[in-house]
């Protein structure tokens, strides 16, 4: 099986794009036979692509979940200087793209000594992220926790970090699960732009593929009805963590 | 080798800057349009044109951008239409973005309490009046932090139209970090830019959620 | 001949049969008031009647215009509507709207009631429920008990033939109560045909010239409300009114 590393050079499709390829691609589309044939040849890649994909997204989903628990409590208590921070923070990421915050990570802080590989900028990029927005949403949820539970703690003399951590955090996350699913699946289908910094993702070998067979617009197709289902899939499982970690209660 | 001054760098940035803002209006206002009619065929009374704008709605929520305008570029080839990237960019955004409106107007009317429905039924409303004198009027008052914020997700996509060869403010900052060597600069410059653009945006659209909910 | 009339209505939420055949006649004039603990079917009954719930089995008449299952004519539907008015528990007046121009709302787009002429008939029904200065008034601006009133004088902007009361006063303050049962009162006395869903069980006694008891989705006893409070016929009834004090 042909790897992706040897013939596909990151750098070149970035100023070249991979649209190029696409020009050789032109036929009237009458006399036009779609072809799938390629699939089987491919389909070890795709499935590569596929599990690069997820990884991405579990590994980006739980840590920027984390960064959003701690972030949104240093908000909603303002800790300083923690609650300061997260606000630049937040509204840097959440004001920005993603495309561009991958390559201010990938291209730009070697010439600050710090050189990452395709995956561990993907994976920052995807962290920093879902951090920020995750910040946003969980606070939310936070302060949508009514007085009276505070008070009721409050009065049970549970101290601070315990009224946190017993009493507003999990309704707060049950309150906010959809949303921040939402989230994950938004950046989960965002990710595939990590194609462009060499990450050997599922539009990275989609690029790939197209670039060998010179059917782009099949390989794009069935590579959108895979993130599709990919969406599908993400949504669920976070449907069932949400059920798993947050409700928690005995099936009746 | 030529050399850049940071004058030269910041003049193209510029001129890349103002095609990320021509093509995120064109987007917003084309895509409004089109998700306006989406929206009235999602939430209206025949079972056809609901499923066919959930599909929709669904189709573009659930895929990556990035894989729609590919899809649309080398799709649109083979129909032996050379599409230049400024006009897939800007069709493939406009379908992206009235997707989107749609669904967060559909989630504005549906907040729209069902007793406004039910009172204006009463009063022997159609469907059709009911929308125009009382739904629609209160949804939009809803939906105008909500469209707001979207407008700064707008802006930011177009970052991904740079991928398919249209120069605007992202590709303008990768063609001259190739050319400069000094990608720190150039992308650091390229993410105030957006920032520039993002940030009153998101700002107007928190404090319109705020008086919205004071309002209340 | 009856104005409101219905012929074994019966409704179903899901395998819920909350309405089992419902035979119910109003002359015009009536005044009926509908009692019965939560789940009797009360609400739903009144619902029925300008088509806010489809029926499952049965036929509605009202003044000539007959409703079928299904509603599947929209056009018996909407005439219907503009002679049966309904005011509700939580109010739903328009927010976006002006008092006046709640009121002139269904005249001008149902019944294309010229600009001026509407304005007059909103004016005088302001006036009728003593709120003639609020015009200009938004609905938030005003106190239940103010807005409940407009959402009566909006329902009589149409001339409905029969006005529905669904539990009018349970949303309001105490002290607001009365405000909107005086208006109602003066309605009752001025001959208006009123079919009302209510817990104010002395208000019903004093204004209403029928009482229906609603039980587990059948009419299960009615009559004077006089008759029924002093000599209750059924134990269910008996136990109903019982448990109020």
């Amino acid at each position: 099986m042909p790897s992706c590393r040897q013939t596909f050079d990151p750098r070149a499709a970035l100023v070249r794009p991979a649209c190029a390829a696409g020009r050789r691609a032109r036929f009237v589309v009458m006399a036009y036979q779609f072809d799938f044939t390629f699939v089987p040849d491919y389909a070890g890649m795709l499935a590569q692509g596929v599990v690069y994909t997820l990884g991405l997204t579990v590994v980006g989903g739980t840590l920027g979940i984390l960064i959003g628990i701690g972030g949104a409590l240093s908000r909603t208590w303002d800790t300083r200087p923690f609650g300061e921070l997260f606000r630049y923070y937040v509204e840097l990421f959440r004001n920005t793209p993603f495309l561009v915050q991958l390559f201010l990570i990938f291209f730009g802080l070697p010439s600050l000594g710090i050189k990452l590989a395709g995956w561990q900028a993907a994976i920052l990029a995807m962290v920093l992220n879902l951090g920020a927005y995750s910040t946003e949403i969980i606070r939310a949820g936070l302060q949508a926790t009514p007085r009276g539970q505070i008070e009721a703690a409050d009065s049970l003399a549970l101290t601070r970090w315990q009224i946190f951590l017993h009493v507003m955090l999990r309704p707060a996350l049950r309150k906010v699960w959809p949303a921040l699913s939402s989230q994950v699946v938004i950046t989960m289908l965002g990710s595939s732009v990590c194609s462009q910094i060499a990450a050997e993702e599922l539009t990275f070998v989609a690029n790939f593929i197209q670039s060998r067979n010179f059917r782009a617009f099949e390989t794009y197709f069935l590579t959108t009805a895979l993130y599709f289902a990919l969406a599908l899939l993400v949504r669920q499982a976070m449907h069932l963590v949400g059920r798993y970690l947050i409700v928690r209660r005995p099936s009746p | 080798m030529m050399s850049f001054s940071l004058w030269d760098i910041v003049r193209n940035l510029l001129v890349g800057g103002a095609l990320t803002l021509l093509l995120s209006l064109a987007a917003f206002v084309l895509g409004g349009a089109t998700g306006l009619a989406v929206l009235l065929a999602r939430i209206g009374r025949r079972r056809a044109p609901r499923a066919l704008a959930r599909m929709y709605i669904e189709l573009f929520q659930g895929t990556p951008l990035l894989l729609q305008l590919f899809t649309l570029f080398f799709g649109l080839s083979l129909f032996g239409l050379d599409v230049p990237a400024w006009l897939a960019a800007g069709l493939g955004l406009t379908l992206f973005t009235s997707a989107f409106l749609a669904e967060i107007w559909r989630g504005c009317v549906e907040a729209v309490p069902r007793g406004q429905w039910e009172a204006s039924a009463c009063l022997a409303l159609t469907y059709r009046e009911q929308m125009r004198h009382v739904i629609l009027p209160q949804a939009m008052r809803l939906a105008v932090a909500p469209t707001v914020g979207f407008a700064v997700q707008v802006v930011k996509s177009t970052a991904v139209t740079s991928i398919i060869g249209f120069t605007e403010l992202t590709k303008t900052g990768s063609m001259i970090a190739n050319a400069t060597y000094q990608p720190f600069l150039v992308y650091s410059l390229v993410a105030l830019g957006y920032f520039v653009l993002c940030y009153p945006l998101s700002h107007y659209a928190k404090s319109l959620e705020r008086r919205l909910h004071a309002a209340r | 001949m009856p104005l409101v009339s219905t012929r074994r209505l019966h409704k179903f939420f899901g395998r819920n049969h909350v309405l089992r055949g419902i035979k119910l006649d109003v002359e015009e004039s009536e005044v009926i008031a509908i009692v019965g603990r939560s789940g009797s079917g009360k609400s739903t009954l009144l619902r029925t009647l300008n088509g806010l719930e489809n029926i499952d089995d049965g036929t509605i008449e009202v003044d000539g215009t007959v409703l079928q299952v299904d509603h599947d004519d929209p056009g018996a539907l909407r005439a219907l509507r503009q002679k049966v008015g309904m005011v509700f528990q939580q109010f739903n007046l328009f927010p976006h709207l002006s008092t006046g121009q709640n009121v002139t709302l269904a005249p001008r787009v149902v019944k294309r009631t010229p600009r001026e002429e509407a304005e007059d008939i909103a004016r005088r029904m302001l006036e009728r429920v003593g709120l003639g200065e609020k015009f200009d008034a938004f609905p938030d601006q005003l106190s239940g008990g103010q807005q409940q009133r407009v959402a009566i004088a909006r329902a009589l902007a149409m001339s409905p033939k029969v006005l529905l009361c669904d539990e009018i006063t349970s949303a309001l303050d105490p002290e607001l109560v009365n405000e909107v049962l005086s208006v109602v009162r003066q309605l009752a006395d001025e001959g208006m045909t009123l079919i009302m869903v209510t817990h104010e069980m002395r208000f019903a006694r004093e204004v209403s010239d029928r009482l229906v008891f609603m039980h587990e989705g059948r009419i299960h006893e009615s009559g004077s409300p006089q008759e029924m409070f002093s000599n209750p016929t059924t134990p269910e009834f008996a136990s109903f009114i019982g448990s109020l004090n």
